[in-house]
């Protein structure tokens, strides 16, 4: 009796020390699943029923609908909704400006890429290089569309060119990642340059690009200068590195400007290019003006705090569609009688960038709320100025913990370039409505098929950009802190 | 009062090696109407140790954050080696560029690794190459011996560890003072040892100090005097073996029955 017990006590024992270190298994079948979630009780069986009737009832009329639809519009006007009147003889120039994007966004990702994964190995992390097929699940939506919107091309170019494009993907982003350590850390310049290359290759030159080529060059120039140590350091210092960065961006610029100018600018431009191009272009505008903007909101200096307040509220209290007819009715009446009328997209840029500033101001508030006061305390009580403080310590930090708010902006404002059609700009919504008026389909009610194809083209780049941003969050750790 | 106590709560009595390295005189902070530091005078010699004890709220952390102006006295004057802290902005970087501090929260900076965190102030403000700055920082790791954490985050480390590359920090701007804000307060018993220890080496070295603290053991051990403050005063000074052996004044005594 006395053994039996302990014999007994002794089996518990070994049993609880025993240790299963595995997890329970949680596969089900799929019998057992759909018990589990979709039939557990009475009322979620009929709540799963209705949805489920409602979803096939969906399915099926919608199926049936893009069966029976006529598709002939969107062949016809396939160009316009893509890149509107731009004119045929010059189509080379849409092409030849998307492959020196994409090699200058390959190079850029793949440099950047290959740069983290050097940093998880000097770390003694487990370093990840991501796989093709990562790379098409994280894009998936924008590939599927460019195939989706080619496949209505009525001729093979089309279809060479898109496959050109996703072979030079690939080729630009290997070679990025292979490029040596030296080049990969200046890819962002790299990538800058080659982006406003490829806008020059679609305007043509201008001086405007030439400017913009000669501020990134000043840029690059001045980061590189600062790494030479032979040249004096302090005030004169800069003022030494700030004249030999001049230089040669003022060359780059002139060298630009000497390119004869075989552009036409952007008056003819249209479609899905003019929402994407003012979108990028509101945002990287936007960003610098809207940092500013929030440091002149936080700022001791009354004039810089008040007129920064009184600019963010403005813009956030009005409609974007009235800045938008104000500065395309009103603005030329406030100028002098001979000046020279800007472009309706060239004020539609200056709206949509002061628009986004104002929005991105008062995100990057929030963000540098929310860097502790502790890192302004370190940083001052080293000796650093306020300048390095904001710039070295709190900026980066705030801008970081306001990437998904960021990103929910940018994708607002892809969606409101919608709304430059009320100044009589081609963009890609406005396109349904000028082909549905075209002589061969008005009045055939194939607006519901324009639209159709317009929404899926904003939904595919709206969905990656929040996809991205989801990425971005998680890989920052934004949510863990 | 009685003459003892009056020698007792003189704080201006310069020890070190006798050169005064920062000079507190009739200096008053308020915050709003709360008067948060009474009448102060203090001084510290070069290359001394001061502790500076008391209850929570006694204005312990406000006296030191006052020293390299993180808070702004009200009255009265503080020179930090022969220059006066006023509004002036380059009186005051001079003075934080002398004077490094070490926080209870460390303070690290998470989007920086270890090594961007020591090398950035010497780099932006004394212009040191980059090269020569990470030298410098290697050999400040070596002696809070983490040497290895150098490539990490901020985020990656355990408290001590923080706490030791925030002390090494300091040091890269070659500070001739350095302030304690209750360096280990934020710390698991386990690793108040490890920066204790760090903080005796460089008091061995002959760093000069403030120290803001409740460790006791540090204060008997590595002080050269003990300052006990309760309400915003001054109550008592005194060398360790004085001050904890024989408290004169019934503040310290009652402070002192509470925690030892």
């Amino acid at each position: 009796m006395v053994d039996k017990a302990a014999n007994y006590l002794g089996d518990d024992i070994m049993s609880a020390l025993a240790v299963d270190s595995t997890p329970p298994s949680a596969k089900l079948s799929p019998g057992d699943w759909m018990k589990k979630n979709l039939f557990s009780n009475a009322a979620n069986s009929i709540v799963s029923l209705i949805v489920g009737l409602a979803a096939a009832a969906l399915v099926w009329f919608g199926l049936k609908w893009i069966i029976n639809a006529d598709f002939a519009i969107i062949r016809a006007n396939l160009r316009i909704f893509l890149i509107g009147q731009f004119p045929k003889e010059e189509l080379w120039r849409p092409w030849a400006s998307a492959y020196v994007l994409i090699l200058g966004a390959g190079l850029m990702t793949g440099a950047m890429a290959r740069n983290s994964y050097e940093l998880d190995i000097s770390q003694e992390l487990e370093p990840v290089k991501e796989s093709w097929g990562q790379m098409v699940r994280r894009f998936w939506p924008v590939l599927l569309v460019s195939i989706f919107f080619v496949s209505f091309a009525r001729t093979i170019m089309p279809y060479i060119g898109l496959a050109a494009a996703f072979v030079l993907i690939v080729v630009t982003r290997e070679l990025g990642w292979r490029m040596p350590a030296a080049v990969r850390q200046r890819a962002l310049y790299i990538g800058v340059l080659l982006f406003i290359v490829s806008m020059l290759v679609i305007a043509g030159t201008s001086r405007l690009g030439g400017y913009a080529l000669g501020l990134v060059v000043f840029i690059w120039m001045m980061s590189e200068l600062s790494q030479v140590e032979t040249l004096p350091v302090g005030f004169v210092g800069t003022l030494v590195r700030a004249a030999i960065a001049l230089v040669i961006a003022a060359a780059v610029a002139v060298i630009q400007n000497l390119i004869p100018h075989d552009g036409f600018g952007w008056e003819n431009w249209g479609g899905l290019h003019i929402s994407l191009f003012t979108t990028v272009v509101g945002i990287t505008l936007g960003m610098p003006f809207g940092i500013l903007l929030a440091l002149g909101r936080k700022s001791n200096l009354p004039v810089l705090k008040t007129a920064s307040v009184i600019f963010i509220e403005f813009v956030r209290g009005v409609p974007l569609i009235s800045l938008l007819l104000f500065s395309n009715l009103m603005l030329p009446l406030f100028l002098p009688i001979d000046f020279e009328r800007p472009a309706d997209l060239t004020l539609a840029i200056v709206v949509i960038t002061g628009f986004s500033a104002a929005y991105i101001a008062e995100i990057v508030r929030g963000g540098l709320q929310a860097v502790p006061k502790g890192q302004t305390e370190a940083a001052q009580a080293s000796g650093m100025s306020a300048a390095s403080v904001q710039r070295f310590i709190v900026l980066p930090q705030a801008l970081r913990a306001v990437i998904p708010a960021m990103v929910g902006q940018f994708i607002a404002l892809f969606k409101d370039t919608s709304l430059l059609s009320i100044i009589g700009i081609l963009e890609f919504l406005r396109v349904s409505d000028t082909s549905n008026a075209q002589q061969e389909f008005v009045g055939k009610g194939l607006a519901s098929v324009t639209y159709l194809f317009v929404a899926i083209g904003y939904w595919a780049f709206a969905y990656t950009m929040s996809k991205e941003s989801r990425r971005l969050e998680a890989k920052l750790g934004v949510g863990h802190r | 009062m009685s003459e003892t106590a009056a020698i007792n709560t003189d704080a201006t009595q310069v020890g070190g090696n006798g050169r005064v390295m920062i000079d507190v005189v009739n200096m008053d902070k308020f915050f709003g109407d709360f008067h948060a530091l009474k009448n102060i005078n203090m001084k510290v010699g070069e290359q001394e140790v001061v502790v500076v004890i008391g209850p929570s709220g006694s204005g312990k952390s406000t006296l030191i954050r006052c020293i390299n102006r993180l808070e702004r006295h009200d009255r009265g004057s503080i020179v930090v080696d022969g220059v006066e802290l006023s509004d002036d902005i380059k009186a005051i970087q001079n003075i934080r560029r002398e004077t490094g501090m070490v926080f209870q929260s460390f303070n690290l900076f998470p989007h920086l690794s270890v090594l961007d965190n020591i090398t950035l102030a010497p780099r932006n403000v004394r212009n040191i190459p980059k090269a020569e700055a990470e030298a410098t920082a290697m050999e400040l790791l070596e002696r809070v011996k983490i040497p290895d954490q150098a490539r990490k985050f901020p985020g990656q480390m355990s408290g001590g560890q923080q706490q030791r590359v925030a002390i090494a920090r300091s040091l890269a701007m070659k500070p001739k003072v350095i302030l304690f804000d209750e360096p280990t307060s934020a710390l698991d018993p386990e690793m108040i040892k490890e920066v204790l220890d760090t903080m005796k080496d460089l008091a061995t070295e002959g760093m000069t100090m403030i120290c803001v603290t409740h460790e006791m053991g540090f204060a008997r051990e590595v002080a050269d005097r003990v300052v006990f403050m309760a309400d915003g005063e001054i109550v008592e000074v005194g060398t360790p073996e004085h001050f904890f052996t024989n408290p004169q004044e019934e503040r310290t005594q009652l402070f002192l029955s509470q925690i030892l």
